[in-house]
């Protein structure tokens, strides 16, 4: 068997899915035997390859995103959606409720610790926000979704191992659906 | 009293008449999907995941409000039942703000428990992302609309076991919403006795008392259903 590819991408989420990632812990010595992780934030990949796997955490939230999500569904084979954020927006999501301009006046002009001072960033090298905030399968085909925030590192790990001996994983008879 | 015979997922049963399917499927223990039924207050057939297939009827039906009759064929978990209660779920979730991280009720929800069952993993509609009040104004709990699924529970548990009618719904659609008297403050309510009923009723994060933090709330809404026996046992 020819080893895959596996790239893990972090868009809108906290991180928090990438910690829950490397809590696999000496199981990721299993993944590599496997696959080779060409593009992650733990590894020193710059561009996306062609892939076998990306795992994607967070939800669409800027211009940025956008185009990042796009050209990861061109390269991937298997898209995955990694927790709650890119399933179905979670904490992300929660500027939704609110007008764009009232959540970035929140926090950089209104800000009780600006006292008063507070600009909006406004850099041409700055992503630009859209105004909602909207889960991967918005976007693009999603082939499998992990949630949870963040998803169990057992359950990281089964799918991977799953998707790397080319089986199809299912989290509903395994008991490993969670949300939250 | 004659019993009469049913054929429930072809099992062949002998029950009261005058019950509802739900109350016998409970007793023997076939599982029925269930979010605005509460036992002991009355049934009123909104959440429809407790739709279920009668022979000889097209539309389905919901066991909790449904009296079995002679006869009656009834199967409870065919793939069209488990299709819409898919559906209902998913529904649940687009249509109001459910942020489970960051929900008092997060891991003790029965909505989390019903999304697991109905092997909900991502919702496929684009959710709504209402805005909806957060209700502090009571000295000890909170009514946050972001998490409330329009069950009634708490309408229901208030006006019929605690006797007080403070809460009430307004509007239709997905504008509905649970109010306080006349759409007030809670905290300024005249009728609320601060029994903290409403609260164990609630299915959801919904309704939790102040002192409570992220995932810390356990609800015992089985409390409402033993007050409930006990009272008739004195009459």
């Amino acid at each position: 068997m020819t080893k895959k590819k596996l790239a893990t991408i972090w868009l809108g989420g906290c991180s928090g899915c990438h910690m829950s990632l490397l809590d696999i812990d000496e199981r990721i010595l299993d993944v590599v035997k496997l696959a080779d992780i060409v593009k992650s934030p733990v590894v020193d990949g710059k561009e996306l390859p062609e892939v076998d796997i990306a795992l994607v955490e967070g939800s669409i939230t800027s211009d940025e995103h956008y185009k990042e999500i796009l050209h990861i569904r061109k390269q991937a084979k298997t898209l995955i959606a990694l927790g709650d954020c890119a399933v179905m927006t979670n904490v992300t999501g929660m500027r939704n409720y609110f007008p764009l301009k009232e959540v970035v006046d929140a926090a950089y002009v209104n800000a009780v610790s600006n006292d008063g001072q507070g600009e909006l960033p406004n850099h041409p090298c700055l992503l630009r926000l859209n105004d909602k905030v909207v889960p991967l399968q918005e976007v693009v085909k999603v082939d499998f979704v992990i949630p949870g925030c963040p998803p169990d590192a057992d359950t990281i790990f089964y799918v991977l191992a799953e998707f790397l001996n080319d089986r199809l994983p299912d989290l509903g008879k395994t008991k490993k659906l969670k949300y939250g | 009293m004659n019993k009469i015979p049913v054929l429930i997922d072809e099992k062949k049963l002998e029950v009261d008449p005058h019950r509802t399917i739900l109350e016998v499927c409970r007793e023997h223990d076939i599982e029925i999907l269930t979010m605005c039924h509460l036992k002991g207050i009355a049934d009123i057939g909104s959440c429809r995941l407790c739709l279920v297939e009668v022979e000889g009827i097209n539309k389905l039906m919901s066991a909790c409000t449904t009296k079995v009759t002679a006869n009656m064929v009834i199967s409870t978990a065919t793939e069209r039942i488990k299709k819409y209660q898919r559906i209902t779920t998913e529904l649940f979730f687009a249509e109001r703000n459910h942020v489970c991280a960051v929900c008092v009720s997060n891991g003790s929800c029965e909505l989390q428990e019903l999304g697991y069952k109905t092997g909900v993993d991502n919702i496929r509609y684009p959710h709504l992302f209402p805005q909806c009040n957060v209700d502090t104004s009571h000295p000890w709990y909170v009514m946050d609309h972001n998490r409330c699924i329009m069950c009634t529970r708490c309408v229901r548990v208030c006006n019929e076991v605690e006797g007080a009618h403070n809460w009430d719904i307004k509007n239709r659609g997905h504008q509905v919403r649970i109010i306080s008297d006349f759409d007030t403050p809670w905290g300024a309510s005249t009728t609320c006795t601060s029994c903290g009923k409403c609260l164990h009723a609630c299915p959801t994060g919904a309704i939790w008392p102040k002192a409570i933090v992220q995932g810390q709330l356990v609800k015992n809404p089985g409390m409402i259903t033993e007050l409930v026996e006990k009272r008739k046992m004195r009459l």
